[in-house]
């Protein structure tokens, strides 16, 4: 009798149970098994690259601005840019507050990076430069200058997004392999595509961080 | 930054080569032009490339949703060190038949590590070229 009771709940349970798993994007990222805190820098990058290619694509915009208020600084960073990327004007006003308040330097930087591809904010942006932080002043210049140009950032990185990249693609280049293709744009905006030039000369690619 | 330094001061053993060079930077065409035009890291310092105002020499290629740089294994989208870090940097040599034929991460473990980097790439490149 307690089997057959113990059953019966289960199978009630059971579409409860999945039900109460994070469906969203959003949510998903707030529960990686990896954040991209320091300890995690080596491992589950690709969830990380899956997630913001479909917080981005997915754009749920009433969800994204109600995230931008969410507790953890890394899902209010993703956010700032997303929204900014999806060219959301109505979220301006929420990315200048966590400019001027928010305690975290890297929600700071990715909301006045966002203002920059936004284009809005000028008052906000030069308030930026003098942030105590230099990574927070130093992308505030940049977004500064972004503000000037006529070239529409937002418009080029929703672009750069709408390409998904599979999971099962990620990590593929190996030594004695054939070199991926890929795609991308000279830093004086020509188009490039890597398999126009292979086989023609030698290549050396160096993936950068800005300053290593 | 000092890998593309370095490299720029090995141009004409490139060019010998009859090699392509690309540096990657998973960032919009805005902060990689700046990366390629302005020396805003490593100008005005004492160094060796504090007076330059360019110190790239590679073609720099915008790669701004980290596309290429996931594909190749070396995106992050991570905290290192306190700062934000998308890709990990990484070398790739590939020859004429299209082939990888060499990988090498900078350990950056001395102030000087990034000379023996490059000397190791132009190494690999002379193989790739033959």
């Amino acid at each position: 009798m307690h089997g057959m009771i113990i059953a019966l709940a289960g199978l009630f349970l059971l579409p409860c149970a999945g039900l109460s798993q994070p469906t969203s994007p959003i949510e998903r990222y707030r529960k990686l098994e990896f954040p991209p805190k320091d300890e995690n820098f080596a491992k589950g990058w690709q969830e990380r690259v899956a997630l913001e290619y479909e917080i981005i694509n997915t754009a749920d915009l009433k969800a994204l601005r109600l995230a931008l208020k969410d507790e953890d600084p890394f899902v209010r960073a993703i956010t700032a840019r997303a929204l900014s990327i999806l060219g959301d004007k109505d979220s301006a006003d929420a990315l200048a507050e966590l400019v001027k308040a928010d305690k975290e330097y890297l929600v700071r930087i990715r909301a006045v990076e966002s203002l920059g591809y936004l284009k809005m904010k000028p008052q906000v942006i030069q308030m930026a430069i003098e942030d105590r932080d230099l990574g927070v002043s130093w992308v505030a210049k940049l977004a500064a200058d972004q503000l000037k140009s006529d070239t529409d950032y937002a418009k080029q990185l929703r672009e750069a997004y709408a390409t998904p990249i599979q999971r099962e693609a990620m990590g593929t280049a190996k030594v004695g392999q054939p070199a991926p293709d890929f795609t991308a744009q000279t830093s004086d905006g020509k188009a490039f595509k890597l398999s126009t030039i292979v086989g023609k000369k030698p290549i050396a690619i160096y993936f950068a961080a800005y300053d290593g | 930054m000092h890998q593309q330094a370095q490299l720029r001061l090995k141009k004409d053993e490139v060019e010998k080569l009859g090699a392509l060079v690309f540096v990657v930077l998973a960032m919009d065409l805005h902060r990689t032009r700046m990366f390629k035009e302005e020396n805003l890291l490593l100008g005005g310092g004492k160094g060796k490339f504090g007076k330059e105002k360019s110190i790239v020499y590679a073609t720099a290629l915008s790669d701004p949703a980290g596309y290429a740089s996931a594909l190749y294994g070396v995106a992050r989208k991570c905290l290192r060190w306190g700062a934000w870090v998308e890709n990990q940097p990484h070398w790739f040599v590939i020859d004429r038949k299209g082939k990888i034929t060499f990988k090498l991460e900078p350990k950056f473990d001395t102030p000087t590590a990034y000379e023996k980097d490059v000397d190791l790439v132009l190494e690999e490149l002379k193989k790739a070229a033959r």
